[in-house]
């Protein structure tokens, strides 16, 4: 098999969706971000966002805290650094298979 | 996805740190406040107190207070509850922000290494001092060239440098107050940096003011206790 396209088939699967793709690049760049932001930049409703973001959870990739900002609950979400190497490994990968 | 999109959506959370105009509403409200620090040293008496050091020093603190404090309310108040919260990563733990500063540092120090010899040899700085918002004109346009409404904002700021420096000598003279550094900072040169201060702080706060009434318009406000 060519290199490039068997670089295709080892893409991380849980980044590669694209759902999970979008969540972990805009948390790439930042330090944390709540759930309304990734909710308002992806454009996803709540249940769709919440289900990759625990698949992202359970991969170890995002850490999610609960808190409160003044009365009002929110979610806040971090990529860990495995998430950030993971992500950059992708990103290398997916530039090289292109 | 490909890998043009993902570079794409990488931008994205820069973007976001101004969607709401703060940004620019911080700038032309720093640019409005220092034309009128400058403004009173110009024509205060020399006995007055914005000659003092301990003024210049209240009046800097506060006016970065009232700036910083100011875009922290807008975006606890209008932004967060609208379209989210996100802390951007420390600038130190990017190689591009080191860049960045370096760069900063680097044409800060050429700036007054220039603006020093300049002094000793008397060279008139005129120029330079009247066309610095031409500067500022490309910086906003840099952050802003991908909203179309914005160039108009940009062509407003280069037709009112470029008016600035095309004003007669005697106005600008008498906006200055007859006010002089030297021989090489003349009173056409302070008339000319305190006038271009206030048009490029007037159209930063349009393009700020703007940003937020668009971004008001278009995001929904959150449902209280939800």
């Amino acid at each position: 098999m060519n290199q490039q396209i068997r670089a295709i088939t080892e893409l991380d699967r849980v980044i590669h969706e694209p759902g999970r793709l979008m969540i972990a690049a805009l948390l790439f760049v930042v330090e944390r971000s709540d759930f309304l932001y990734l909710q308002h930049e992806t454009g996803m409703n709540k249940g769709t966002l919440s289900s990759h973001i625990s698949r992202l959870e359970e991969a170890g990739y995002v850490e999610v805290t609960k808190t409160y900002r003044g009365k009002v609950p929110q979610t806040l979400l971090r990529l860990t650094p495995e998430g950030r190497k993971a992500f950059e490994r992708y990103r290398r990968m997916l530039k090289d298979a292109l | 996805m490909n890998d043009l999109d993902l570079e794409k959506l990488l931008k994205r959370p820069r973007d976001y740190q101004n969607i709401d105009g703060v940004g620019e509403l911080s700038m032309g409200a720093f640019a409005l406040l220092y034309s009128l620090l400058l403004w009173l040293q110009l024509h205060a008496p020399a006995t007055s107190i914005w000659h003092q050091m301990y003024a210049f020093i209240i009046y800097w603190t506060a006016m970065s207070l009232t700036i910083h404090y100011g875009s922290r309310a807008i975006k606890r108040h209008i932004t967060y509850p609208r379209t989210g919260f996100v802390e951007y990563r420390s600038q130190f733990k990017t190689a591009r922000g080191w860049a960045v500063m370096a760069i900063s540092v680097c044409t800060a120090a050429l700036v007054s290494a220039g603006l020093a010899l300049a002094f000793r040899r008397h060279f008139a700085v005129s120029v330079p001092f009247s066309l610095f918002g031409l500067l500022l004109a490309v910086g906003y346009i840099w952050h802003a060239r991908s909203m179309y409404w914005k160039w108009v904002v940009f062509l407003a700021m280069i037709a009112g440098t470029l008016a600035v420096v095309l004003l007669p000598a005697n106005i600008l003279d008498s906006l200055a107050g007859h006010s002089h550094f030297g021989s090489a900072v003349t009173s056409e040169a302070l008339g000319a940096f305190w006038l271009t201060w206030l048009i490029i702080g007037a159209l930063f706060l349009v393009s700020g003011g703007t940003s937020l009434w668009l971004y008001l318009r278009h995001t929904q406000a959150p449902v209280p206790g939800v």
